[in-house]
């Protein structure tokens, strides 16, 4: 099916906001699609229609939705998810000309009404991340949570998922989670971070990297601040260990962690709630990306693994570019510049832009990438948590897989009995570690690190599961109907 | 560097269901496979244990149907064969027989149905049509579309996960030696033996060599220069969410691409062979790259599931593609390569299905015994004229 789309931006977070916006204002015809009900993404994420309104949006999430709905050329794909690019890799000789056709790309997206394909010149993926999991002793009661997860509660429907909260992990967004649930009201009994303080305060290299950045820092400081003013007491170097209750939880275990960040036996105390929320960072949403047959890196202090790109954003595969958290967790501003930057690259090979105006509109672009790219090197990588801590808290009988319910042990038993097995995949195929409904999505990280652990390979040897369509479950009834959709056009 | 008896190439079901045979034999066997085992169209495969003829043997009219039958002695002995298999391995694989269903929807499908039942019986192999209250009984999950469906109860599923790697392991018991992530780039007559090299600079020799290397096996015949007619196919299968049991059987539609089948674990599988593409690269078929899905494969399949409504509502976690050989008459190529003295192939046809069939005959062939079932009509000589020098 083809229809007078030029750019298909998928997401519609900051990366995506801006990069529609730039593109519908350069003349191009945009489709934006998001499996939300309403643009925003994570950071800025607005309740569904017909619900109040109750957490605050920045101002620069405010400008940014502004600015995309006054741009022109754009349409909107809300509750509509993108599930598979196709006609990108089978022969990549046809790729050698500059600019990809149009209709060459094809993207599957499931609405609301049923399937159906879009066929763009040219697609910009900006989906974002998701938080890390982390497995450990009873991480999968009910009551435990992300901290991403508990913020969704609170911006989307303004609710407190519970009563007592112990939030634990190791990245910023902890503080941050943990200062808004006090402001609305909520008891917030312990916060643990597994880093010790020192590592975390700044050296000079990271002040310097600091400079035009303050505005980041300053957020983790007030929420730290606000939390102190409060009392809630901030454990550094202090890690989770359990959860326990039936059905539900009632309480945790905690621990204090050594130098390595691996526990220290016999300092074990239990802390009674009934939310655990857990920040350790977050994992790109590189599948659609890669399924579309788009290079990835390894870069573990940026998230795991993230699309490769060039400096207009483009990727290995003609006509897709990417921004966002898929290249490199590095927070919503970085999100938003790479947006642009995507757009100023797509229109170039749209030919609506040429290369002298797209390089004077870039410029600016770039000083403020270049910053933020300073300062999540130096700053956010201090945040990325250690595989072996990780890996030390993951016991035998602890479910990896929890839609499989496949253990620790029986990844482990696995690699024993197949000493010539050593890939994401071949596990997968063995074990049906992420095999589910979740796709792999919660199991992925921590597979990986035990096999790693268990193998001594490292992670480009074992590589990820094979991102394959449709990169998020589509009812069969969809597909189905998307084909009769095809035989009645001939 | 080391002689063996039997050198095996592939690591896939044949490769080790082979080595497992000789190895039981006492005799000296090396497995190379070039990645992991079960890597490739083993552990790809839709686990379909049919043993009625598929719908791509009888789509091209009743002569070629009538060719494509020539495998029936070995869907008969494969029926046999899988019903003990995981005794004889002494590990699960999966195997459940609990019939297959094969389905037409119009009268001229119907009719087909028919001309296929009477030559499959004609091989000796049981298929009732099945119409009206006697199939909605045993099968009242179907749709009002199906008229009438060929019944084989000994057809069903095996698991795709458990069986090479268990063919493997029972081979390594019997003392098959096995090295994976090593790819054989070289392979030539040395003095009355095979000597095959592996890129690492290594190389080993044997007396025997078994080219069981699926879609790779025409590039591994021509280091022998040997030109084999075996094409590559990219083939696509999708996987729903789990569910409670709906679908006890094995489910074909003899006008249409379709098989489906609900796992132990509660997934329903679809496939069929639903093409995906080859990937190119410099205008040659790249074989180290998975095909890339098609959008129509995977929403034509979807279509063809109508058959059976309560999957419908299911969610598709994942599909995936993978490869498989075929020969230009459908049949099996299996046994000796003329004028190659000790080379011999174990490729094409439906090789999960037939492929511990192959394994036992290929292998009693290698141990200087009679197989119990004749191998001409697979046999490479069978293109001899084409292609040995
Ligand atoms: C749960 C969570 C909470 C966060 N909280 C904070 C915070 O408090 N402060 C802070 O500074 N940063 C926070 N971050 C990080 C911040 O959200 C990101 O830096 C920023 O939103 C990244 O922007 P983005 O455009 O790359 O992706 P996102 O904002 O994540 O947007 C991606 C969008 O793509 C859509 N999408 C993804 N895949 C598909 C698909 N296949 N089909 C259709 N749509 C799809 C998603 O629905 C989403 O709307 C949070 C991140 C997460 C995951
Ligand atoms: C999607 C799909 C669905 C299918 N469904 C069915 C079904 O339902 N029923 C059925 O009967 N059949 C089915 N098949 C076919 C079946 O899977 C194959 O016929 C069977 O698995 C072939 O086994 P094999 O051992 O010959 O090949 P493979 O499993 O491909 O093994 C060959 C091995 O050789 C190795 N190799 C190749 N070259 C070299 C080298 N130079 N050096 C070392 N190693 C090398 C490869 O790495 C590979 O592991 C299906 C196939 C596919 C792809």
């Amino acid at each position: 099916m083809s229809n007078p789309t030029d750019v298909v931006v998928v997401g519609a977070g900051p990366a995506g906001l801006a990069a529609a916006a730039t593109l519908g204002r350069h003349g191009a015809r945009v489709t934006v699609v998001d499996e939300q009900q309403r643009p925003g993404g994570q950071i800025y994420r607005q309740p569904p229609t017909g619900h109040t309104r109750t957490g605050r949006r920045t101002e620069a999430g405010r400008a940014l939705l502004a600015e995309a709905a006054a741009a022109p050329h754009l349409d909107w794909l809300p509750d509509t998810v993108a599930w598979g690019v196709f006609g990108t890799r089978a022969g990549l000789d046809d790729y050698a000309g500059p600019a990809p056709a149009p209709g060459r790309l094809r993207l599957g997206v499931h609405t609301p009404d049923g399937g159906r394909t879009l066929e763009p010149a040219a697609l910009v993926l900006t989906a974002g991340a998701y938080d890390l999991p982390v497995p450990f002793p009873g991480w999968t009661l009910p009551g435990v949570l992300t901290a991403g997860g508990v913020q969704t509660f609170l911006k989307a429907q303004g609710l407190l998922p519970g009563r007592r909260f112990v939030l634990a992990g190791g990245h910023p967004l902890l503080l941050v989670v943990a200062a808004q649930l006090v402001a609305a009201g909520a008891h917030v009994v312990e916060v643990a971070f597994s880093q010790h303080l020192r590592t975390l305060l700044p050296g000079p290299r990271d002040l310097a990297a600091a400079v035009g950045n303050a505005a980041k820092l300053a957020e983790g400081a007030a929420a730290l601040r606000h939390l102190r003013r409060a009392r809630v007491p901030v454990r550094f170097g202090t890690v989770i260990r359990a959860a326990h209750g039936d059905p539900e939880l009632d309480g945790v275990v905690l621990s204090r962690v050594d130098a390595a960040g691996l526990p220290v036996p016999g300092t074990e105390r239990t802390v009674a709630c009934d939310v655990l929320a857990l920040g350790y960072g977050f994992v790109p949403s590189t599948e659609l990306a890669r399924q579309a047959g788009c290079a990835v890196a390894w870069r573990p202090a940026e998230g795991g693994w993230i699309v490769d790109h060039d400096d207009w954003m483009r990727t290995s595969v003609p006509g897709i570019s990417v921004a966002g958290e898929l290249t490199g967790v590095a927070g919503a501003e970085q999100a938003e510049v790479e947006g642009r930057l995507a757009a100023y690259g797509t229109l170039q090979t749209l030919g609506l832009l040429d290369a002298d105006r797209a390089a004077a509109l870039a410029r600016p672009v770039r000083r403020i990438l270049a910053r933020r790219r300073r300062f999540a090197a130096a700053v956010l990588s201090r945040f990325a948590p250690d595989p072996a801590a990780l890996n030390a808290l993951v016991t035998d009988d602890t479910v990896l897989c929890r839609c499989e319910e496949v253990t620790a042990g029986d990844i482990r038993r696995a690699l024993c009995d197949h000493p010539h097995l050593g890939t994401a995949n071949a596990v997968k195929l063995l074990t049906r570690a992420g095999m589910g409904l979740c796709q792999g999505r919660s199991c992925q990280p921590a597979v990986c690190r035990l096999i790693a652990e268990q193998t001594g390979r490292s992670p480009e040897q074992i590589g990820a599961f094979t991102a394959q369509p449709p990169v998020k479950p589509v009812p069969l009834a969809s597909l189905a109907a998307a084909a009769r959709q095809h035989d009645d056009q001939g | 560097m080391a002689h063996y008896d039997t050198a095996v190439i592939g690591g896939g079901l044949l490769g080790c269901a082979i080595a497992w045979h000789l190895a039981r034999a006492g005799t000296r066997v090396l497995i190379v496979e070039k990645d992991q085992v079960n890597r490739h169209a083993s552990g790809q495969n839709a686990g379909s244990l049919h043993f009625q003829l598929e719908f791509r043997m009888v789509e091209h009219g009743d002569d070629a149907a009538r060719l494509a039958a020539r495998a029936l002695p070995l869907h008969l002995d494969a029926q046999r064969t899988w019903a003990g298999l995981e005794a004889a391995l002494g590990a699960p694989c999966g195997v459940a027989l609990r019939g297959g269903l094969m389905l037409a929807e119009t009268p001229a499908e119907v009719a087909a149905l028919d001309r296929k039942a009477a030559l499959e019986r004609e091989y000796g192999l049981d298929v009732q049509v099945l119409g009206g209250p006697q199939l909605r009984e045993l099968a009242p999950y179907l749709a009002d579309t199906v008229r009438a469906a060929g019944h084989l109860p000994g057809e069903g599923k095996a698991n795709p996960r458990l069986v090479t790697p268990a063919f493997a392991h029972a081979a390594l018991r019997h003392g098959a030696e096995l090295r994976t992530g090593h790819r054989v780039t070289a392979l030539h007559r040395d003095g009355g033996r095979w000597r095959l090299s592996t890129g690492d600079g290594r190389s080993d020799t044997a007396d025997t060599v078994v080219l069981a290397a699926g879609v790779w096996t025409a590039e591994l015949a021509a280091m022998a220069d040997v030109r084999l007619p075996v094409f590559p196919v990219g083939l696509t299968m999708s996987a729903t969410a789990r569910t409670a049991p709906l679908l006890p059987h094995l489910i074909q539609h003899v006008g249409r691409r379709l098989s489906m089948k609900q796992t132990a674990e509660g997934n329903v599988l679809l496939g069929g062979g639903w093409p995906a593409k080859l990937v190119t690269r410099h205008g040659r078929t790249d074989l180290d790259r998975n095909p890339e899905l098609r959008y129509e494969s995977l929403t034509g399949n979807a279509d063809a599931a109508r058959v059976v409504p309560a999957v419908m509502r299911l969610p598709i976690i994942r599909s995936w593609s993978g490869m498989t050989t075929l020969t230009p008459d459908q049949l099996p190529l299996l046994g000796p390569v003329p004028r190659r003295p000790g080379l011999h192939v174990a490729t094409g046809g439906s090789a999960f299905t037939l492929g511990p069939t192959y394994a036992r005959l290929l292998a009693s062939t290698l141990l200087g015994d009679r197989p119990d079932l004749p191998l001409d009509d697979y046999s490479p000589a069978r293109f001899g004229a084409l292609n040995f020098v």
